[in-house]
C-alpha cells in the first residue's frame, strides 16, 4: 500500500506553497519529501513480490518498477539542488518569492505527473499522464518568462503535442486491432495476451505511429527540434528532470507497445525501427555538438545522442542488448543531473551561457569544477564509471548480432562526441579565471546533491547491486514477453 | 451518416481555405457540431447512455467553449486581420484534397477493412487528421495553430468512433478533460506571447537559431 505515498507526497508538496511562503522552507520540506519517496520505494523493491496491482488501475511490474526508481532518485537530487538554486534567484531578484512558490508547485505537480506514467495500466492513461508531463513542464521551460525562453516553451509544447496526437492514434489502432480478435481494453496485461492474433499490418502501421508520436517526446532525431531548446531554456534544476527522467519515460511508453508489437509481428519489425532511429539520433547529434557553443545547448544534443544509444541497445536486442538499454537509462539519468546542476553553478557564477567566454572554472570554483570534470568523463564514456558499462554492453550485443556496420557507426559517433565534448569543457574548465572574481564556496545542500550523484554512477560503474540486478533480469524477460 | 462526414471534411476543406481568424474559428466551430451531430446518431441508433454523456461533452467543449475562448482571444489581442499563409488558399486547397486523396488510398490498400462505411470514416478522419497538421504547419499566428492542434484531435476522436466504436467511456472523459486543458494553456502563452513580442507570428520567432 505504500506505493500511494509515492502519489500522496508530491499532491501534498504540491499544495504546500498556498500555506507556506518562505521558499527556503519549502524547498528544504520538498527535498525532504522525496528523499521520504525513494527511500520507501527502494525498500518497496527491496520487500514486495512483483507484479502488484491496484483497483485495476496501478499495475507495478519490474519494468514500471525500474522507471519509478529513476525517476525517484532523480527527482530527489533536483529538489535537493532546487533549496540553494531558487533561494539565490530570489535573493538576487530574479524572480519574485510568490514565482517561487509557483515554482515548488509546478515541480510537484511535474513529478507527480512522470510518476503517474509508469503506474498506469490502461495505455490511454498512459497517454494521459505522458500529456500531463507536457503541460506542466511547459510553464516550467518558460519559468523566467524572457522571450527566449517563451518561445522554447511555445516550441515545446506545440511539437510534443503533435507528437502525442500521432501517439493517440497509434493507440487507438491497436485498440482496434485488440478489439477485432475480441478483446475490448487497453488494458496493457490484456492486450499482450491478445497480440499473437492480431492483424500484423495493421499492428506495424500502429507501432509506427507510436514511436513517431513518443519519439518526439522522447527527443529521438528527426524529432528532436524542440528539445536543445526546451531544455537550454528551462529554469535549470527542470532542465536536469527534462534530460535525465523526462525523455526516458516516453521510451517506457514505446516500449509496451514494443512488447505487444513483438509478440505480434515478431522482434525484428521493432528492432529494425529502433537501430535507424538510434543512428539517425547519433549523427544529428555528433554534428550539432561539434559546432556547439552554449553549455546547456551542449548537453540537450548530449542527451538526444543517449536516447539514440539507449534506441540502438533496444535495437540490437537480445539479453545484453536489453540490459545495457535499461542500465544505460539509470545511468543517463544521474549523471545528466549532475552535468545540468554543474552547468547551473557555472552559468550563475559567470552570468553567461556562451562556452568561449567562460575560462578557468577549476580556479573559480573548485568543487563545482572537479564535479564536472569527473561527470563530464562519465558522461563519455570513461570507465570507471557506469555509463562506459552499459555502452559497452550495447555494442557486445551489436558485435554479437552480427550487425557489423551499424555497430562500427555507433563507435564512429561515439569517439567523434567523446573529442568535441572533451575540446568543449576543458576549453571551459581550465584556463585562468576571470582576475576579479571570487573564489565559489558552494553552500551544503548543493554539495550532498554532487556527492550523492557522484556515488551512485561511479558505484554503479564498480559493482552491480543485487536488486537492481535481479530488477533488471525481470524487466528484460517483461520485454522479451516472457 | 454520411452528411455528417462530409460535413466534416467540408469544414476542413474550408479551414484551409479561410483568411481570417473569425472565419478559420467559424468553421471549427460548425465541424464540431457535425462531430457531434455523428456521435449523438449513434448514440441514438446503439442506445447506449455513455454515449450520450461524450455527445453531451462534445457539445459543451467543442462546439460552445473552447471556440469562444478561442473568439474572446481574438476580440482581445485585436488580431482579426489575417492568418499569415506561407500558401495561398488555391494551392492549399490543392493539397488538402490530394491528403484526402493519399487518406483514402492508405486506408483501402494497406488496412483491410471490411465494412464501406468503415473505410470511409476512417479516411475521412486520417484525412482530417493530415489536413490539421497542415494547418498547423502552413499559417504562422500562434492561435492558428491552436485551432490545428485542435482539428487533429476531430479527426482522432472519429477515427476511434469510426474504427471501435468509441474507446472506453473513462478514457473518452480523461481525452476531453486533456484537451481542454491544453488549450487553455495554449491559451495563457498565446497571452504571454502577445505580451512579450507584441505580436503572435510564429514564424517571426528565431531567438533561438540552433
Amino acid at each position: 500500500m505504500n506505493i500511494f505515498c509515492i502519489l500522496i507526497v508530491p499532491v501534498v508538496l504540491a499544495v504546500l506553497p498556498a500555506v507556506i511562503k518562505r521558499p527556503k522552507t519549502l524547498g528544504v520540506l520538498n527535498a525532504v519529501g522525496y528523499l521520504l519517496v525513494l527511500l520507501g520505494f527502494s525498500w518497496f523493491i527491496l520487500k514486495a513480490t512483483l507484479p502488484v496491482s491496484f483497483f485495476k488501475l496501478f499495475y507495478i511490474d519490474s519494468l514500471s518498477a525500474f522507471f519509478i526508481f529513476t525517476i525517484s532518485i532523480v527527482t530527489f537530487a533536483t529538489a535537493l539542488f532546487s533549496i540553494d538554486y531558487i533561494e539565490r534567484d530570489v535573493t538576487s531578484l530574479l524572480i519574485s518569492r510568490n514565482r517561487a512558490r509557483a515554482y515548488y508547485t509546478l515541480f510537484n505537480l511535474f513529478s507527480l505527473s512522470m510518476f503517474l506514467v509508469p503506474m498506469a495500466t490502461n495505455l490511454a492513461m498512459v497517454w494521459v499522464a505522458i500529456e500531463m508531463t507536457t503541460l506542466t513542464s511547459a510553464f516550467l521551460v518558460g519559468f523566467y518568462n524572457t522571450k527566449a525562453s517563451v518561445e522554447a516553451a511555445w516550441k515545446y509544447i506545440i511539437i510534443c503535442s503533435v507528437g502525442i496526437i500521432f501517439a493517440l492514434f497509434g493507440t487507438i489502432i491497436f485498440y482496434y486491432a485488440a478489439s477485432n480478435v475480441g478483446v475490448k481494453s487497453l488494458n496493457w496485461l490484456d492486450m499482450v495476451s491478445a497480440g499473437k492474433g492480431m492483424d500484423k499490418n495493421l499492428i506495424k502501421i500502429a507501432f509506427l505511429f507510436i514511436l513517431v508520436g513518443y519519439g518526439t517526446k522522447a527527443g529521438l532525431a528527426p524529432m528532436h527540434t524542440w528539445l536543445p531548446d526546451a531544455h537550454s531554456q528551462a529554469i535549470s534544476p527542470i532542465s536536469a528532470l527534462l534530460s535525465g527522467v523526462l525523455l526516458k519515460i516516453a521510451i517506457y511508453a514505446i516500449l509496451r507497445f514494443a512488447v505487444i508489437t513483438n509478440k505480434c509481428v515478431g522482434v525484428e519489425f521493432s528492432s529494425k525501427l529502433f537501430v535507424m532511429f538510434g543512428l539517425v539520433s547519433l549523427g544529428i547529434s555528433a554534428g550539432f555538438i561539434i559546432i556547439q557553443k552554449h553549455m546547456k545547448r551542449l548537453l540537450a544534443y548530449h542527451s538526444i545522442e543517449h536516447m539514440g544509444i539507449i534506441s540502438l541497445g533496444l535495437g540490437f536486442g537480445g539479453v545484453i542488448g536489453a540490459y545495457g538499454a535499461l542500465f544505460h537509462v539509470l545511468n543517463h539519468a544521474v549523471t545528466k543531473s549532475l552535468m545540468f546542476f554543474g552547468a547551473a553553478n557555472i552559468i550563475k557564477k559567470y552570468k553567461k551561457d556562451n562556452m568561449n567566454m567562460i575560462k578557468g572554472v577549476i580556479s573559480s570554483m573548485p568543487f563545482t569544477g572537479v564535479m564536472f570534470i569527473l561527470g563530464m568523463f562519465s558522461l563519455i564514456g570513461m570507465p570507471p564509471f557506469s555509463i562506459f558499462f552499459s555502452e559497452l554492453l550495447i555494442l557486445m550485443a551489436g558485435f554479437g548480432k552480427g550487425l557489423y556496420l551499424a555497430s562500427g557507426l555507433y563507435l564512429f559517433f561515439i569517439v567523434i562526441i567523446f573529442g568535441a565534448v572533451l575540446y568543449h569543457f576543458s576549453n571551459v574548465l581550465f584556463g585562468c579565471k576571470p582576475i576579479d572574481m571570487a573564489v565559489e564556496k558552494e553552500c551544503t545542500s548543493v554539495k550532498i546533491t554532487f556527492v550523492f550523484l557522484f556515488i551512485l554512477m561511479t558505484a554503479l560503474g564498480i559493482a552491480m547491486p543485487g536488486f537492481l540486478n535481479r530488477i533488471l533480469m525481470s524487466s528484460i524477460a517483461i520485454l522479451q514477453g516472457v | 451518416m454520411y452528411i455528417f462526414l462530409i460535413g466534416i471534411i467540408i469544414m476542413a476543406y474550408s479551414m484551409v481555405t479561410a483568411k481570417r481568424m473569425m472565419s478559420l474559428i467559424a468553421s471549427f466551430r460548425i465541424q464540431s457540431v457535425f462531430l457531434f451531430l455523428a456521435t449523438l446518431f449513434m448514440a441514438m441508433k446503439e442506445k447506449s447512455p455513455e454515449l450520450y454523456i461524450v455527445a453531451g461533452l462534445l457539445l459543451l467543449l467543442k462546439v460552445i467553449l473552447i471556440p469562444n475562448f478561442l473568439s474572446n482571444i481574438v476580440k482581445k489581442l485585436k488580431m482579426n486581420e489575417g492568418i499569415g499563409m506561407f500558401l495561398n488558399p488555391l494551392v492549399s486547397l490543392l493539397i488538402a484534397v490530394f491528403l484526402t486523396y493519399l487518406s483514402y488510398m492508405f486506408t483501402t490498400r494497406i488496412i483491410a477493412f471490411k465494412a464501406e462505411a468503415q473505410v470511409i470514416s476512417f479516411a475521412v478522419s486520417l484525412s482530417v487528421t493530415m489536413i490539421g497538421l497542415f494547418i498547423m504547419i502552413f499559417r504562422m499566428k500562434a492561435l492558428s495553430q491552436v485551432i490545428g492542434f485542435l482539428v487533429m484531435e476531430n479527426g482522432l476522436f472519429l477515427a476511434a468512433s469510426a474504427l471501435a466504436g468509441g474507446m472506453p467511456f473513462f478514457v473518452e472523459i480523461a481525452i476531453f478533460m486533456d484537451v481542454f486543458v491544453s488549450v487553455i494553456i495554449f491559451g495563457m502563452f498565446i497571452y504571454k506571447i502577445n505580451k512579450l513580442f507584441t505580436h503572435i507570428d510564429v514564424s517571426k520567432l528565431n531567438t533561438l537559431r540552433r
